[in-house]
Order: C-alpha cells, then sequence, then structure tokens
C-alpha cells in the first residue's frame, strides 16, 4: 500500500488549469473532471473536456475502466507539465461519474474552497 | 456532556487529521473544543492494501488522505470465544461483504472509530458505502462546511 502521506488529488476545473495559476505545477496531485472528447486505445492517452478548456491524461495505470466519448470522468493523479507548458495528467485512478451535476460541483468546490480558507487563517491566528 | 461524541461527525479529511489528541485513557479527540470519537468521511479509494487479518485502504477527498482499517480478523476472535464460528457470525460476513467493495477509484462513505496507530490517526471502519450517484460527494463537502458553521462555531453549551 503506498504511503499514508500520499498527497490529496485537490480538486480543480479544467478552466483553472493555466499556466499562469498556483496549481500548474510540476508533479502536483490534483482531480480533474471532464467530458471525454478523444480516446487512443494504444497510447492510453484521454482528452477531456470542460467548456473549453481541455486536458490530456495518461491512462496507462488504470485497470477496469472503460472509455465512452461524452461521458464524463473524473481523474485523480500528478501533472507532468512538457515543454511549452503542455501538460498531462498522470492518472492513479478515474473513474466515470456520469451524471454529476456539473454546475453544482463548481459551486460547491468555491464553497469548501472558502470554508477551508476560513479554517486556515483560524489555524495561523 | 457534549453529545457530539456519541455520533459520526461528518469531516472533511483535512478536519479529521487536524483533530486534537487528548491524552485520555484511552486517547480520544477534540475538534474545535468538542470531543470527536467518531467520524464520517466521502472519498476516492486512491490506495487498498488486503491483508488475511484486515484491510488498510485510504480515502481521498480532495483534503487530505484518511487511513482506513476494516478488520477481517472476525474468525480468529471467534476461535477463541464459546460464542461461535464465522459461519453464524453476522458481523464477520459484514465486513467480508464490504471489503469486496473497496476498489481503486471508487467513491465511498466509510464510518468508524477514530483511533491512533504508530502515531498517526485512522479510522477503525465500523461501516462502508459504496456510493454510485456522484452528486452524494458534494453533498457531504456543503453538510460538513453547514456542521462548522451551525455546530462547531458555536460554545460549548454549559456542563
Amino acid at each position: 500500500m503506498a504511503s499514508s502521506t500520499l498527497k490529496p488529488g485537490v480538486p480543480i476545473t479544467l478552466r483553472e488549469l493555466e499556466p499562469s495559476s498556483d496549481v500548474f505545477k510540476q508533479g502536483a496531485s490534483l482531480r480533474v473532471t471532464g467530458n471525454l472528447q478523444s480516446y487512443d486505445v494504444e497510447s492510453a492517452i484521454a482528452v477531456i473536456q470542460d467548456g473549453s478548456a481541455s486536458l490530456k491524461v495518461d491512462t496507462q495505470h488504470l485497470r477496469d475502466i472503460s472509455f465512452r466519448t461524452n461521458s464524463t470522468y473524473q481523474f485523480i493523479g500528478e501533472l507532468l507539465i512538457r515543454p511549452d507548458n503542455d501538460a498531462i495528467l498522470q492518472a492513479r485512478v478515474g473513474r466515470n461519474v456520469d451524471g454529476l451535476d456539473l454546475n453544482l460541483y463548481q459551486q460547491s468546490l468555491i464553497i469548501r474552497r472558502q470554508h477551508e480558507a476560513t479554517l486556515l487563517n483560524s489555524r495561523r491566528a | 456532556m457534549d453529545s457530539l461524541h456519541l455520533v459520526h461527525v461528518k469531516l472533511l479529511a483535512a478536519d479529521l487529521l487536524s483533530l486534537t489528541l487528548r491524552h485520555t485513557s484511552p486517547p480520544s479527540f477534540a475538534h474545535r473544543g468538542r470531543i470527536v470519537a467518531r467520524a464520517e468521511v466521502v472519498g476516492v479509494v486512491v490506495s487498498r492494501d488486503r491483508r488475511e487479518k484486515f484491510l488498510r485502504f485510504l480515502i481521498d477527498d480532495g483534503t487530505g488522505c484518511v487511513p482506513c482499517v476494516l478488520w477481517l480478523n472476525h474468525q480468529y476472535l471467534n476461535a477463541n470465544s464459546s460464542s461461535g464460528t464465522l459461519d453464524t457470525d453476522p458481523t464477520g460476513e459484514m465486513a467480508l461483504q464490504m471489503s469486496e467493495v473497496v476498489h481503486l477509484g471508487t467513491l465511498l462513505r466509510v464510518r468508524g472509530r477514530i483511533v491512533m496507530y504508530r502515531g498517526a490517526m485512522q479510522i477503525a471502519v465500523r461501516d462502508v458505502i459504496l456510493e454510485k450517484d456522484p452528486n452524494v460527494e458534494l453533498l457531504h463537502w456543503l453538510q460538513c462546511v453547514h456542521m462548522a458553521k451551525e455546530c462547531f462555531d458555536f460554545p460549548l453549551p454549559p456542563a
């Protein structure tokens, strides 16, 4: 079993994953969600999309998951940034999340982050 | 006594892992001054280690990874008692059934006692529920935030 110090996959929206953002870091552990745009069987590279933003996901380590275009998937893994800010998530786990209300997800994420920030500030105080 | 110690308190992993250890016997835990003995977390299984007598796994909810242990040693415990064997022990059967839903990438709701093991906090699992609707995770987040605002932010009732 991996160490209990395994980093949590911080949930983000694909639109937040820009080179200028705080989460766009080599090796960052992230949880990403999007609709499957394409999947290449030979390379095991999936491309997920959320609005105008998209991300490549390396799924070679995943088992027991079938990919269907236009279904919604969520992946947890580490970000690999290649030259020219070409990012790919090396997925550790993945799952189909068809039925997930993406608008509710984004709103809940905002509320959760505000709560986390409040907790962090209270611990620092 | 504050009644929170009797229930499974819905917590985000970051809150659970930052509980204050109270040096009592047995050890107990406090969240903003309130005793918390049992917790409920919802998240994705990111690690799984099945042994003969237990199943260890990690639940990732995005704020932290919670170590969980599900004991599968009921047959050994029963062998040392006169109460029966695994065949007649529903607890042992339930534990085995629960262990079968713990797979990498699945969304689980886990309830159990908070314990210390080798200096780290973990949940000694009582219930494992496979969540098929991905939206329940969002509900859990919002319930945790609501609990924090409506419960933990208020002063303890007078003793």
